[in-house]
């Protein structure tokens, strides 16, 4: 079968459970069950393959030019590993299914079991490191959702959670290794790598691609100092303990140290780093373990140490080490699998995993204790077990060990080692099953249906097997050992047999065994020193950096982002005055090209009177009626400046806009306080005084600086002068530039008036439709309203102005195209006129008389303004293209017809619509305050009887 | 003459006054006509992007002037791109506005929407400086618009703040502005391209200034640390469609940055030499450590995902400002990710008020739909930390790679690999608190059972997956296209040429050169 | 006439940043509109001072430069656009809350997590 099928079976077959649960739990364990099957089988279907000593390729392309590319192999090592996932899977499927209780969600489980699974197998077949990187870190994301599996139990999340950031942590620095393993070489096909030992250990990148690849094996296998969160993984259903966290995940570390063994290994960094590591984790392990009370942690810590036993045993860096490695993963594999569904069982029937409250069960659990006490002393290292001839082979090659140049360290612990972890498995099976029957059980003990037991048994007879007959064995794990070594070394001639004669490691298991047997009588004063013994707990370390991670993360980030606004403007005014700064000292200050011009008396009191304004507004802000004049007079000097500058459609602009801005700002005085308490503090102002001299001497400079020289060459306004009257048929070129040049701005500006528009009306509606409504209906005005605030004089100069005003924005319309004033001007004045009705006669009986919805005027505009665009289209002439002619109606004289005109009209009735819509909406909070708003023109009316005015002193706007 | 190029302009600008003079008070036209008009925009970006998918310029001279007297629309491989981006966004984010009935809690939401759209279409087309400007200012008055929708206090407080301080940096762009009409006499980029090479570099702090200046005016915009104050609370704040749609705008700062300093003030030309990469490189780690840092310290969901946000654009910024050709093709398809995940993530953080008083990162009974909207957050953040499968590992392998010969690559490696393991870390406890151990909570026996999200918003947010899952899948041609794209960007002649030689209304060739 | 110019540019900017730094929303939006008249003329100036010269066609021989008057023109609209949206928006936080400061009130979790840490 494709080396594709293999890896996708388990992802494509993840979909099914989750189906298939509603048919039934049968269903859904029989549907896993055919998938990792079916999976398996066609593994079996390369094994002629690779029993010839092949290796089975087949390869996409994803990303090539990264070097990212879908690239299987399938060789003896890998073939071992799939073998070992997909058949244990097996097994572990159907005990799962008998395992699980009615009220956990089968289909969820056996999704995520898939999805590891085929991460896994993808793990072992990759032939792309890269791509290898992607399935490692699938296994960390499934064994996370399989841990916090149980998600109301509060270890199990936190078990889930560290996991997570172990293995994450390992899965990012080996991104980085493998990056720079791949940089090395030039490619990231192991093919490739696999070939290149001295380019690799010749680069200077060695050591840091090393150190991160084997942080992120080691975080994965939980080796010291990373092994403590696979006891904290344990919090998963013990299917997944068995599976994942012992036999196969926790391989994945191993097997990249094996995969990549033969261009890693054989320096000294490797060896001490490893060696160490390896042996450190494994004495650890096993004293730990022999003192937990919890079958799992027991377990999982065993675990750790035999997964300590393989790392030391690939650290040494001999073919014979490799050798013994690969046995022992095997052995190991089939032992503690066995052991693990076995303290499953014993949870499952006993309730209890507590070893302090067990033992005496050999007579209740015949079954689960012959299973369970074959795997221990298999794990023991007891003869005629797999497990004795593996530590056999460790013993043998810790002997040829020399760490640190002192001979007797690496046997010793090694002996320390395999002493404590005979003295766990005796305790396992001695505080188990053997002893009196006890009557306090918490659950009345018998053996499990055989669909619980059987798959252990399966694993048994395997350890029994191979530990009788190893020659059984020994063709295949020399074929996977060649694979391992690849062309680095020759695989070691030794036979697996039980009898070596007297050699070393016999003395040395022999010690082990016994040593482990008086530590066994011995076990509760050791207990008792144990206990007195002041220890680090992993994991209330871990949680404390989390926790304390995350206090420095908050008080960092809310200190930062503490949602003063005042600070935030300080800070970027400081950024960008500074960044500016630097730019300009490390620039050089061309030469002055232009004289400066001089200035007379009258534009140096010009220049006065609006310093003077500004001063005052800022030093004088507190008052907030007095700031609008004065922001008033500052606008009139500049618009009085830009007059002087010869800028006239500019000081029109501005000097309408000043008027509807100011108008503007005192609706919206009208509700806010009219003063600004002094709030911050004299350091405060003296900050922000600091920081507006250093932003305003800078904006100063650069101002200066420009103002004396001359562009580097001609600017492109010299085309517009020439062009304007010819191509935009209008002499005044401001004017053509903004409808004709550079209409499309335009066009996006009348549109941003139109948002504005539309934005304050729908917040306007908001509001009126939320509680502010309320506020707004009982509010005093905090001034004394005038008896008559719609005067006659002024509704009657109002009246007499409002056709002549409309009549002057008609004209500075037109004149627009060839004179100062345009579609803006107009719309400007034309709204200011329309403002003054309102004024004067207050809102209803203006709204009443106004027949043109501005939501209608705003859109009529763009539309308009729009459309004028498109019409050009019908020309074959982009958008805006503009077109004129000249037509002559006797008796008067020529004039212009232009669409720059139409575009102009579009500008016009935004611009009206905008201003009066924004400004209504702002009425109309200001009406829903007050009382009912007056229908008659003027407060004070002579020619209206008295008698028929009951109405009270209104307020209008 | 072809007017496809500006439709994604115009389509947006007639249809919202039409829905405003038409369906003012129709909800249901308008979700018609906006859903309408996005689809239509799809087609026209789909067709723009193939029409420069071979590497044609398509140029677009407003009012027939020829550049750079006149406006011009240019369309290659990065705007159109960022079009195509930008329109197939909009769909999902309209779809779940549409879902979850945001639309309809205030007025005039797709009148916004629309406008909104029109802006950023512009600001990724446009070829002309102040014309970039008008269109930065439209996005963002309908971004404020869209932001306010449907009010409430914290809200509008957090939308006053957001206003103030993009008024700050439109003043900041026009300052930039005149500096460089001032030292060169033109707004259009190709133009500007030419006239920067005439500058002398004994006179040279005129552009500095105003180079750095512009830099920072789009550097707020992509809220690189320390110009961005103005995202957190904004982002959190605003509704989550809106948020969603947002998620584009950060990239157009990191596009105008890309656009800008490859064309104009490119890492060759003299007198702006050794500024950029100087200020950018540092700002944008930092950007990354604090966005993935906020991650972790977040207390509310909302804020979690806006924080992501930021980390996400140190991240392309990080890619951006080492500007090689590997890093900004990097950098691009990373924005792609990016955009969308943060969409997602945004509205995913909605979904998670069906049954919650607010989004606190504390236990409370279980929400509706949860189990639905556990898995899309699950993968939406894994899509955000950068994990595999999905298409934020690819992009974190190639900015790694492209960082990997830069001199400050330790840093670089460093600081992105500790942030994602951090984002990593944050997010899996954000995720056990609101769908773990929520089960651990027992549901109060008056809590009132708050419907589970409409299958609309549903099929937005499981769109917006389903492309990141193709963006993972189809890497390695997206990977070759953005590659294609930014040597489009490092060998500007054309462009140039395009822009500058094309002829139009009373201009001879060579005119203003 | 330069200096006068620049230094006005450059007071505008500095009293603009001040208010722009103050506590409430009226003075800040005070402060904005200051600087919109400091890049204003800071843009108008981008084409050099011409006095009595307005780039109204005659037969004069030289204009003052009329494109940043054109775009100064887009931006006074654009700006007044602007102020009126972020009054609204200020007025429309100010009668929600009954508060105009700009910054958000200091959240007491976020002391309490300094305190922690």
């Amino acid at each position: 079968m494709s080396l594709f099928l293999i890896v996708a079976l388990p992802f494509l077959g993840a979909l099914l459970p989750g189906l298939m649960i509603s048919a039934g739990r049968q269903a859904c364990a029989g549907i896993t069950f055919t998938v990792t099957l079916a999976a398996f089988i066609g593994l079996l279907t390369n094994l002629p393959a690779v029993l010839a000593g092949e290796v089975v390729t087949t390869g996409i392309n994803w990303m090539p030019t990264l070097g990212l590319n879908v690239n299987l192999m399938l060789d003896g090592l890998g073939f071992f590993f799939a073998l070992l996932i997909l058949g244990i899977g097996l097994l572990i499927i159907t005990y799962a299914r008998f395992y699980l209780a009615r009220e956990d969600n089968m289909g969820e489980f056996f999704t995520y079991l898939l999805l590891f699974q085929g991460a896994m197998v993808g793990i072992v077949l990759s032939d792309n490191i890269l791509l290898l990187l992607i399935f490692w870190e699938l296994t960390s994301l499934s064994s996370f959702l399989l841990i916090g599996y149980w998600k109301h139990l509060p270890e199990g999340r936190q078990g889930a959670r560290m996991a997570l950031t172990v293995t994450g942590m390992g899965g990012l620095a080996l991104i980085g290794g493998m990056l720079i393993l791949g940089n090395i070489v030039g490619s990231f096909d192991l093919s490739v790598i696999l070939q290149s030992k001295d380019i690799i250990q010749e680069s200077p990148l060695y050591l840091p691609a090393l150190i991160l690849i084997l942080i992120g094996c080691f975080t994965k296998s939980a080796q010291f100092p990373f092994h403590f969160w696979l006891p904290h993984a344990m919090a998963a259903p013990t299917p997944v303990s068995a599976y994942l966290h012992s036999a196969t995940m926790v391989k994945a570390g191993i097997f990249l140290m094996a995969r990549l063994w033969p261009v890693l290994s054989g320096t000294p960094e490797w060896f001490v780093i490893v060696t160490t590591a390896g042996l450190v984790t494994m004495v650890l392990g096993a004293v730990i373990a022999l003192f937990k009370h919890d079958l799992k942690a027991l377990l999982a810590f065993s675990t750790v140490s035999h997964l300590g036993l393989i790392t030391m045993l690939l650290g040494t860096g001999t073919a014979f080490g490799a050798m013994a490695a690969v046995f022992h993963i095997l052995n190991h594999a089939t032992f503690k699998a066995a052991l693990f569904m076995s303290a499953g069982i014993i949870d499952h029937e006993t309730h209890t995993r507590d070893i302090r409250r067990l033992g005496g069960l050999r007579h209740l659990m015949p079954i689960t204790f012959v299973i369970a006490s074959v795997a221990a002393l298999s794990m023991a290292g007891i003869p005629l077990l797999n497990g004795f001839l593996s530590k056999e082979m460790m013993l043998e090659e810790a002997n040829h060990t020399v760490l640190f140049n002192t001979p007797w360290l690496v046997p010793g612990l090694a002996v320390l080692g395999s002493l404590f972890s005979a003295a766990y498995c005796f305790r396992l099976i001695g505080h188990t099953f053997m002893g009196p029957k006890r009557d306090d059980y918490p659950a009345k003990p018998h053996d499990p249906p055989a669909g619980l037991w059987l798959p252990p048994a399966l694993l048994v007879v395997l350890v029994v097997v191979i530990g009788c007959a190893p020659f059984v064995a020994e063709p295949f794990v020399k074929l996977v050992t060649a694979s391992v070594l690849g062309d680095a070394a020759e695989v070691p001639k030794a036979y697996f047999k039980i009898w070596h004669g007297l050699v070393p490691a016999l003395y040395m298991s022999i010690v082990a065994v016994v040593g482990g047997l008086i530590a066994l009588a011995l076990f509760n004063p050791l207990l008792r020193m144990w206990d007195a013994a002041p220890r680090p707990e992993a994991k209330t370390i871990f949680e404390a950096l989390i926790a304390a991670a995350v206090a420095l993360a908050r008080s960092l980030i809310h200190t930062l982002h503490n949602g003063a606004f005042s600070r935030y403007a300080a800070i970027a005014a400081v950024t960008i005055t500074a960044v500016s700064y630097h730019a300009w000292t490390t620039g050089t200050v061309g030469p002055a090209t232009r004289v400066m011009q001089p200035a007379g008396p009258v534009e140096i009191a010009g220049w006065a009177m609006l310093v003077a304004a500004t001063c005052g507004l800022a030093f004088m802000h507190r008052n907030r009626l007095l700031s609008l004049i004065l922001i008033g007079i500052v606008g009139l000097m500049v618009s009085v400046g830009f007059v002087f500058f010869s800028a006239p459609d500019l000081a029109m602009t501005q000097i309408t806009v000043e008027v509807v801005t100011i108008i503007l700002l005192l609706l919206a005085l009208n509700f806010l306080p009219n003063t600004t308490p002094i709030e911050s503090t004299v350091l405060h102002r003296t900050r922000d005084v600091v920081v507006a001299i250093a932003g305003g001497a800078a904006t100063f400079a650069m101002s200066y600086h420009f103002l004396l020289r001359d562009a580097v060459t001609s600017p492109i306004s010299e085309f517009h002068l020439a062009n304007s009257y010819k191509g935009g048929g209008g002499t005044n070129v401001v004017n053509v530039i903004l409808v004709d040049f550079r209409g499309f701005d335009t066009f996006g500006e009348i549109i941003v008036l139109g948002i504005a528009a539309l934005l304050i009306y729908a917040l306007t509606e908001t509001l009126l439709g939320g509680p502010v409504r309320a506020r707004l209906l009982n509010r005093v005005p905090d001034q004394p309203r005038s008896g008559a605030s719609h005067p006659m004089m002024m509704v009657v100069m109002t009246r007499v102005i409002m056709p002549v005003v409309l009549l002057v924005g008609f004209y500075i319309f037109l004149r627009g195209h060839n004179e100062p004033g345009g579609g803006f001007i107009a719309g400007l004045v034309v709204s200011i006129a329309f403002v003054m009705q309102y004024m004067a006669s207050g809102f209803s009986w203006t709204s009443a008389r106004l027949r043109y919805p501005y939501h209608g005027v705003i859109g009529a505009g763009v539309l308009i303004a729009g459309l004028t665009g498109i019409g050009s289209w019908f020309v074959g002439k982009p958008f805006l293209t503009s077109d004129f002619t000249y037509v002559r109606i006797p008796p008067f004289q020529e004039f212009e017809l232009a669409t720059a005109a139409l575009f102009d009209l579009g500008v016009f009735l935004a611009v009206v619509g905008a201003v009066m819509l924004s400004l209504e909406s702002f009425s109309r909070l200001a009406r829903r305050a007050h009382v009912k708003d007056s229908e008659h023109p003027m407060d004070i009316d002579p020619s209206r009887d008295p008698l028929d005015d009951m109405t009270p002193t209104k307020e209008g706007v | 003459m072809t007017h496809w190029i500006i439709l994604p302009v115009i389509l947006p600008a007639i249809l919202a006054p039409f829905i405003v003079l038409a369906a003012r008070y129709h909800i249901g036209i308008q979700r018609v006509f906006s859903i309408a008009g996005v689809l239509a925009l799809i087609v026209v970006a789909a067709g723009l992007a193939w029409q420069a998918s071979d590497g044609t310029i398509t140029l677009y001279q407003l009012g027939d002037w020829a550049a750079p007297f006149g406006i011009v629309l240019v369309a290659d491989r990065l705007s159109t791109m960022m079009v195509l981006l930008t329109s197939v966004l909009g769909l999902f984010v309209l779809l779940y506005a549409i879902g979850s009935g945001w639309d309809d809690r205030g007025r005039h939401f797709h009148a916004l929407f629309q406008f909104q759209l029109m802006g950023i279409m512009g600001a990724f087309l446009t070829g002309d400086l102040f014309n970039l400007f008008v269109f930065f200012e439209v996005l963002l008055i309908a971004s404020y618009g869209l932001m306010i929708h449907a009010g409430g206090n914290v809200r509008l407080r957090a939308g006053v703040q957001y206003v103030l301080f993009n008024l700050l940096g439109s003043t900041l762009f026009l300052f930039a502005l005149g500096a460089i009409y001032a030292e060169t006499g033109t707004l259009n980029m190709a133009d500007l391209a030419g006239r920067v090479s005439l500058i002398s570099e004994d006179a040279s702090v005129g552009i500095r200034i105003a180079s750095v200046m512009l830099l920072m005016v789009f550097a707020i915009k992509a809220a690189v640390v320390p110009l961005h104050f103005w995202l957190p609370s904004s982002y959190a704040e605003a509704p989550a469609p809106v948020a969603a749609l947002f998620a584009i705008m950060t990239k157009v700062g990191a596009y105008a940055i890309i656009r800008i300093y490859t064309l104009v003030f490119g890492p060759d030309v003299a007198v702006t030499e050794g500024l950029h990469g100087l200020w950018l490189l540092p700002a944008a780690l930092v950007s990354l450590a604090i966005g993935m840092v906020g991650v972790l310290a977040a207390r509310k969901l909302d804020r979690l995902v806006a924080f992501s946000v930021i980390g996400s654009m140190g991240m392309v910024m990080v890619a951006i400002s080492m500007f090689t050709a590997d890093s900004i093709a990097a950098a691009l398809y990373y924005m792609v990710h990016s955009t969308l995940a943060a969409a997602a993530l945004f509205l995913i953080s909605d979904m998670v008020r069906a049954g919650r008083l607010n989004l606190n990162l504390t236990a409370m009974p279980i929400i509706s739909g949860a189990a639905l909207t556990s898995a899309l957050f699950f993968a939406a953040a894994i899509a955000m930390t950068g994990l595999p499968p999905l298409s934020g590992f690819i992009g974190k392998l190639l900015i790694l790679d492209a960082a990997l010969d830069t001199p400050l690559a330790t840093w670089i490696w460093a600081i992105i690999l500790c942030s994602s393991l951090i984002s990593i870390v944050g997010f899996a406890r954000a995720g056990s608190t609101l769908f773990w151990k929520a089960k651990s909570v027992p549901i109060p026996e008056d809590r009132l059972i708050e419907p589970a999200p409409a299958v609309l918003s549903y099929v937005a947010v499981s769109g917006l997956l389903a492309l990141l899952v193709a963006h993972t899948v189809l890497a390695g041609p997206i990977y070759a296209y953005t590659q294609a794209t930014s040597a489009q960007l490092f060998a500007p002649a054309p462009y140039l040429e395009k822009v500058l030689e094309t002829p139009g209304k009373l201009s001879k060739p060579k005119e203003g050169q | 006439m330069e200096l006068l110019v620049a230094s006005a540019i450059g007071i505008l900017t500095a009293a603009g940043l001040y208010l722009v730094m103050r506590l409430r929303t009226f003075p800040v939006i005070m402060g904005i509109s200051l600087l919109t008249y400091a890049v204003n003329v800071f843009l108008f100036a981008s084409g050099r001072l011409t006095v009595g010269a307005p780039p109204i066609l005659t037969d004069a021989t030289s204009y003052a430069d009329p494109l940043p008057q054109a775009l100064v023109l887009t931006a006074i609209v654009i700006s007044f656009g602007m102020t009126a949206v972020v009054v609204m928006i200020a007025l429309g936080a100010y009668l929600g809350a009954d508060d105009d400061s700009v910054n958000d009130p200091v959240d007491p979790a976020d002391t309490k997590a300094g305190d922690a840490s």
